[in-house]
């Protein structure tokens, strides 16, 4: 991913994988997206696919940085907006009434969350116990 | 595996000479190949994805998803609405699949012979190879002593409901239970392709090619003259071109992959006829939240069903086949409506959560084509009647959900609908549960390169050889010319036995 895109992937999931209760932040029981380097692995991830998956993909990223903003009422960029308004810009691809708009942000929130989830620090939260190939003693953490 | 080569391990521009090439080495490419070489015949085949072994399996899903899916997970139909997970790699989808056995219902083998000009494929045509396949993988039942919660919630709604259900059959031997089947299994216990079918081909004198994609069907408009693939490294970089010169040509990768190869390929196709009628077996799920901890993720995922709301006669208004679906957390995560706190509220439930799914016995038909890459192209519209049929299944699987003892269900649409009696549920307006509004999923594509007799109607022969290019055959799911209604693997095993005399007969003639 560009520069540009490595920050919009940033930003949108630092919101999707938001967390519920306060303690979210360095050092706490509940990683951020940042600590798990979700927009790295989303970089890596998208190399591999086709060119023609990397390009919906930047299309729709440079949809949710520069236009979806606008029609959520804001007149900033995406990356730019405090996380609240972030978070109605997201709610607004969601319940969109553009089928390709909706499937673009189930794209991107699925990313994040394989991002997110992959890391065995998260699966705590879920009351998930990890694979059983590699277990280490004491369990994953 | 034996006699087996990795792209990567291709010193050079390959050139091959033998009887058949195979393309695809999943349920049906692996039955030709063994039948093949067990016929003396030089045969190879052609993988596209990589050779995995047990040891490869790490039930890590970020890992094992791109490796053992079509683009990484992420391939879907054109308009985005249905996401499709096929699998590549050596063994195809059944080494991801979780391990579900179902006879072709005899009532669409009788469709197919009576409505589709098919001969010689009825149930009594049918019914040795099927018993032969479900001995090669060790077909049984899954006892109730094996049932995880989350199959037993089925078991229970269905009682409580009065519902048909059943226990399903597998083909797994020495299973741990880890419930990492669609990760592939660690445990060696999956009785597929893999594990099975291919090492006895390759103990009978096949060789198989991993890493090498077929991009094109060597013809002269009358007959198949062999394939044109590149192999790739494990990077996926291209290291060299592998030309296969044979009399018959073998197609088995999936009802989308081999349609868009044969599109790529430009075979003659007078009538229009190929790659269309893509039946998909589309599904979406329903969660319910319970006191009691389900932690579906433990145990065998898939070992009961619901048939309460599936018939398979032609235009029924029962068309709904439900069945458990839980998935590892990544999967549960995408599957859930919402993101943020909200979500991640929700994802704290995740050992309360019991997930049933609803498939559509599809009768919608949609098309395969090759994008200017060759890659396939997908365009699917649901019709209105499978929608119809798609809202009541997810209803059914909500009331199934709330009768074993969910205090809460949620079907993810957009926006969610939550219910927590089954008043609430006689309430949704159906009409807002549709695809786009509804998250869809695909595993089964079927129908593209469809067999009869009729070349204005088919595309291939019942003999499973195509109309118009003597020595093309095709053994995979394409070959169907409906929707089957269940989990196609051991249909696609059966055919791809049942119709092996006729490629090893071509290929013995030329």
């Amino acid at each position: 991913m560009s520069t540009w895109q490595w920050a919009v992937v940033e930003h949108a999931a630092r919101r999707i994988t938001a967390a519920d209760r306060p303690e979210g932040g360095p050092g706490s029981v509940v990683p951020t997206s940042d600590e798990v380097d979700v927009a790295g692995f989303v970089d890596g991830w998208v190399a591999r696919m086709p060119e023609r998956v990397r390009r919906d993909l930047g299309r729709f990223l440079a949809y949710l940085e520069h236009v979806a903003p606008v029609g959520a009422g804001h007149l900033t960029r995406f990356t730019r907006l405090p996380a609240d308004a972030q978070d109605r810009v997201l709610a607004s691809l969601e319940a969109s009434s553009q089928p390709l708009l909706r499937a673009g942000f189930e794209g991107l929130k699925s990313l994040a969350f394989i991002g997110y989830y992959r890391d065995a620090r998260t699966w705590s939260i879920v009351g998930y116990d990890g694979p059983l190939v590699g277990r280490p003693e004491g369990g994953w953490r | 595996l034996k006699r087996l080569t990795r792209g990567s391990e291709i010193p050079g521009d390959l050139t091959l000479e033998v009887d058949a090439v195979v393309v695809g080495t999943g349920a049906g490419g692996s039955i030709a190949l063994r039948e093949l070489a067990r016929a003396g015949l030089d045969a190879v085949a052609l993988e596209m994805g990589p050779y995995s072994t047990s040891a490869d399996f790490d039930q890590r899903e970020d890992r094992m998803i791109p490796r053992l899916f079509q683009e990484a997970g992420g391939r879907a139909t054109a308009d985005m609405a249905i996401r499709v997970l096929q699998g590549r790699g050596v063994g195809g989808s059944t080494v991801h699949n979780t391990n579900l056995c179902k006879r072709i219902p005899d009532p669409i083998l009788s469709l197919w012979a009576g409505k589709y000009g098919v001969v010689g494929a009825g149930p009594e045509d049918l019914a040795p190879a099927f018993a032969a396949i479900e001995q090669d993988l060790t077909v049984t039942e899954i006892d109730a002593g094996a049932r995880n919660a989350n199959n037993d919630v089925l078991r229970r709604g269905c009682e409580a409901l009065g519902w048909r259900g059943a226990p399903l059959r597998h083909n797994r031997v020495g299973c741990q239970r880890s419930g990492f089947c669609e990760l592939g299994c660690a445990y060696d216990a999956k009785q597929n392709a893999l594990k099975v079918v291919l090492p006895q081909a390759t103990e009978a004198g096949a060789r198989v090619f991993s890493d090498v994609r077929v991009m094109r069907i060597e013809h002269d408009g009358a007959r198949v003259l062999g394939v044109h693939g590149v192999a790739v490294d494990v990077q996926g970089v291209p290291v060299a071109s592998v030309d296969v010169r044979a009399r018959v040509v073998v197609l088995a990768s999936s009802a989308v992959g081999s349609a868009a190869l044969a599109h790529a390929s430009s075979i003659p196709d007078p009538y229009g006829q190929l790659g269309r009628n893509l039946r998909m077996h589309p599904g979406a799920v329903v969660a319910g939240r319970f006191d009691a901890r389900i932690e579906g993720w433990r145990g065998i995922p898939q070992s009961y069903e619901c048939t309460e709301h599936l018939s398979h006669d032609e235009g029924s208004d029962r068309r709904v086949w439900i069945v458990p679906a839980f998935a590892h957390p990544i999967g549960a995560a995408s599957m859930l409506p919402g993101f943020g706190a909200d979500h991640m509220a929700a994802m704290r439930t995740y050992p309360n959560i019991a997930v049933l799914t609803a498939m559509v016995h599809d009768e919608t038909r949609g098309r395969v084509t090759a994008g200017d890459d060759g890659r396939p192209v997908l365009a699917y519209e649901m019709s209105e009647q499978d929608r119809v049929q798609l809202a009541k299944g997810l209803v059914a699987s909500a009331r199934l959900l709330l009768a074993a003892g969910a205090k809460q269900v949620t079907i993810p649409a957009v926006p969610p609908l939550r219910v927590t009696s089954a008043r609430e549920l006689d309430a949704i307006d159906l009409a807002v549960l549709r695809p786009h509004s509804v998250p869809l999923t695909a595993v089964h594509p079927m129908g593209t390169m469809r067999m009869g007799e009729d070349p204005k109607a088919s595309v291939v022969r019942s003999t499973g050889e195509h109309h118009q290019l003597r020595g093309l055959f095709v053994v995979d799911g394409s070959l169907f010319p409906t929707s089957i209604g269940v989990p196609p693997q051991l249909g696609i095993y059966a055919m791809s036995l049942h119709l092996a005399p006729r490629v090893v007969e071509r290929a013995r003639a030329g």
